[in-house]
């Protein structure tokens, strides 16, 4: 009966603006996509996958409805074998834009597949397995970790300054909070230690939704956004810095959509904040990091971000700031800044496709190994949770840190995370740093189990 | 008139002229239809609309001012910007692809005006005409060559290349081998009256020149109204209007 019902449903053209479903015409069929796009690289038996087949899949399915053939003998329903195809093709993607950054006939890409597929969830075909979770866990819990939201500040040390309150806020996201707290911990350690009077918003702080838009299944994300905005301002924020990828891409690009109102306040990556005061002579180092250390750029604040915030901000700040430590020895991949390899995490594939993305997270941990990277640095929570679970999958000895954690590390703070009912679920390598040494240790989960949604965006 | 062959006399091809270009527009405005299917902004409800197409359109490509729009006309439409960053030889091949069809259209359409002042003669302007038309057959041969050596390129590319040729589909195949044909049998029109740019009386053989301009007439009209506004190949017309909306992409 369902299936009858979506069998004469048409495919719908809501949410696509008019000017992309010109874009989907305008495809001139270059085949330049598939020569970069990382999930054909690791599917190369799906091209059907690629950003070229799946615009011309788009279109015979709109023709069906919408070409003169139809206007004539009237219009076809869809086949609904046909829609499932298609429904896994535009889900076996991480919406990593490098498509976009390739095409020649300039297509804004991540916005033409995070168009179509709230079309595919109304039409029931989407999400793709346990994204579909998503919407359900932030809407109870305001994370998708089933975290409680009084605990989003309980990896805090006791010794560190935190407001609740102040013109600087530090959105620290939900994967910070509760899986990789040690990132928030280098976060505050380091604000704390160069003076920076800052706040956040604790209990107030709600996921960013970025999952969800990913994802195509926008209900929540109005509620998110208003909510976040609105703290943020009651916050008196003026500077928001962000140690998340997602979280800023989100807080960017999509929140604004949603907000009616004005925002008072400008989204700083937290790489940008520390090189200014690299800059001014601020930060001083004290323990070498005697490592070949290679950077990956998230695709989120990369290219997702280059057009709002710049090359510099997006591309360079994090590089500047891992050159500036003491004995590291920097080294970028082949493919780095806008034509960088996506890790696979993004676009909901490491919740709804987990081995395409730990078969691209294999492919980018190769590249690190390629340049005999000791470390594959990174400011992106989820891009690090994916390469980790490459690096072990290929048996890598490669180690997967944050640029944040380095730096403090280097800097020589303590970044012992405190016993929290979350402790069991840290998982992640961390520096631990004698009073002249570094080096790497790989925390195990202690808690069995997985989280019902891996720490994806 | 020897061109005018078969049965064919001067209002017989203004008339079809007149339909195929009224096909023509008639698709133009059928995909802008489509395309206003759409909404005006993200999240927005669905419009249907053909002049709200053209409005979203236009608010999309002013969106960063006048000059970035003529910046992205300049670099991005007319130099292939995009095309250049990513393959030389493509760029080659759209860049001759590009201006060879552009200008030959746009001969063909001077061409057809001039025919009009002749027949009529116009301002008793005839004879004038008559050398004009002449005058024309050089630049027709320079911008013929010019396609012919983009057309080259493209085929030669998904003959050699692997990767081009595996996604190579029935459609990519249609599209260049007509416009492949559509340039040779124009050559061979040419080449058959004799006396031609570069190959002189090689192939000369008047008898059937206007048969071979019939034919080459025929498959570059049927391709331009019958075939480019109804199928996939409305990317001539969907590109460069998607490089202006999007200012020149990301």
């Amino acid at each position: 009966m369902a299936d009858e019902k979506k069998e004469s449903k048409p495919l719908m053209t809501g949410y696509l603006m008019s000017t992309q479903l010109l874009e989907i015409d305008g495809c001139n069929r270059c085949q330049e996509c598939m020569k970069w796009c990382p999930t054909f690289a690791v599917r190369p038996d799906r091209p059907g996958i690629t950003p070229m087949y799946k615009n011309a899949k788009w279109r015979e399915l709109l023709a069906k409805n919408h070409s003169l053939r139809a206007k004539i003998f009237g219009g076809k329903p869809l086949n609904e074998d046909e829609m499932k195809l298609f429904t896994e093709d535009v889900y076996y993607c991480t919406t990593c834009g490098v498509c976009g950054t390739v095409c020649e006939a300039g297509i804004k890409t991540v916005e033409l597949w995070e168009a179509m597929r709230p079309n595919l969830v109304d039409r029931g075909n989407g999400p793709y397995g346990k994204q579909a979770f998503f919407p359900k866990l932030v809407r109870a819990d305001r994370n998708p970790y089933q975290g409680k939201q009084e605990d989003r500040l309980c990896w805090v040390p006791k010794d560190a300054k935190v407001e609740e309150s102040g013109e600087i806020v530090y959105f620290a996201g939900c994967t910070a909070a509760y899986r990789q707290q040690a990132l928030g911990v280098a976060t505050v350690r380091i604000l704390n230690k160069l003076d920076v009077d800052f706040a956040m918003l604790g209990k107030e702080e709600w996921c960013c939704a970025s999952a969800m838009v990913r994802t195509g299944q926008r209900e929540v994300m109005a509620e998110c956004a208003v909510h976040n905005v609105d703290a943020l301002k009651d916050a008196g924020a003026k500077t928001v810095l962000f140690a998340c990828a997602g979280c800023i891409r989100n807080s960017t690009l999509d929140w604004p959509r949603w907000y009616e109102g004005y925002i008072p306040y400008k989204n700083v990556p937290l790489s940008v904040f520390l090189r200014d005061k690299l800059r001014k002579g601020e930060v001083e180092y004290k323990i070498p990091l005697n490592y070949t250390v290679t950077y990956h750029d998230p695709c989120h604040n990369g290219r997702h971000l280059l057009h709002e915030i710049g090359r510099d901000w997006a591309f360079e700040a994090s590089r500047e700031c891992l050159e500036s430590i003491p004995g590291l020895k920097f080294v970028d991949m082949v493919r780095n800044r806008e034509l960088q390899r996506c890790c696979g995490a993004g676009g909901g594939v490491k919740a709804g496709i987990p081995d395409l993305a730990l078969d691209m997270a294999k492919a980018r941990v190769m590249d690190g190994e390629e340049v005999h990277a000791d470390v594959i640095a990174s400011t992106c929570p989820f891009c690090r949770r994916n390469i980790m679970d490459g690096r072990n999958d290929a048996k890598s000895s490669i180690k997967v840190l944050d640029v944040v954690e380095l730096m403090a590390a280097s800097m020589g703070l303590d970044m012992t995370i405190p016993e929290n009912p979350y402790t069991k679920y840290q998982e992640q390598d961390v520096l631990v740093c004698g009073p002249e040494v570094c080096k790497v240790e790989t925390i195990e989960r202690k808690a069995p189990g997985k989280d019902l949604v891996g720490e994806a965006h | 008139m020897a061109f005018y062959t078969l049965g064919l006399t001067f209002n017989l091809v203004i008339l079809l002229t007149v339909i195929v270009l009224a096909v023509w527009i008639y698709g133009i405005y059928f995909n802008f239809k489509k395309w206003g299917l759409g909404s005006t902004g993200y999240h927005d409800q669905l419009r249907n609309s053909f002049w709200l197409f053209i409005a979203t359109w236009i608010h999309e490509a002013f969106k960063d001012g006048v000059w970035v729009f003529i910046r992205t006309i300049v670099l991005d439409v007319f130099l292939l910007r995009r095309t250049l960053a990513r393959s030389p030889v493509r760029w080659v091949m759209h860049m001759s692809m590009f201006y060879g069809f552009l200008t030959l259209a746009a001969l063909s359409g001077l061409g057809l005006m001039i025919d009009i002042v002749e027949h009529f003669n116009l301002l008793g302007l005839a004879e004038q005409a008559e050398i004009a038309k002449e005058a024309l057959s050089l630049p027709f041969d320079i911008f013929g060559y010019l396609l012919l050596i983009g057309a080259t390129i493209a085929v030669s590319r998904r003959i050699l290349l692997k990767f081009v040729r595996d996604n190579t589909s029935a459609y990519d195949a249609f599209l260049i081998g007509a416009v492949f044909l559509i340039t040779i049998t124009g050559f061979y029109a040419e080449w058959l009256r004799g006396n031609a740019f570069l190959v002189g009386n090689a192939f000369e053989y008047p008898l059937y020149a206007p048969h071979f301009a019939l034919i080459h007439t025929v498959l570059a009209l049927g391709l331009f109204a019958f075939v480019l506004p109804w199928t996939k190949y409305i990317h001539v017309i969907a590109t460069p209007m998607t490089l202006m909306a999007n200012r020149g992409g990301e």
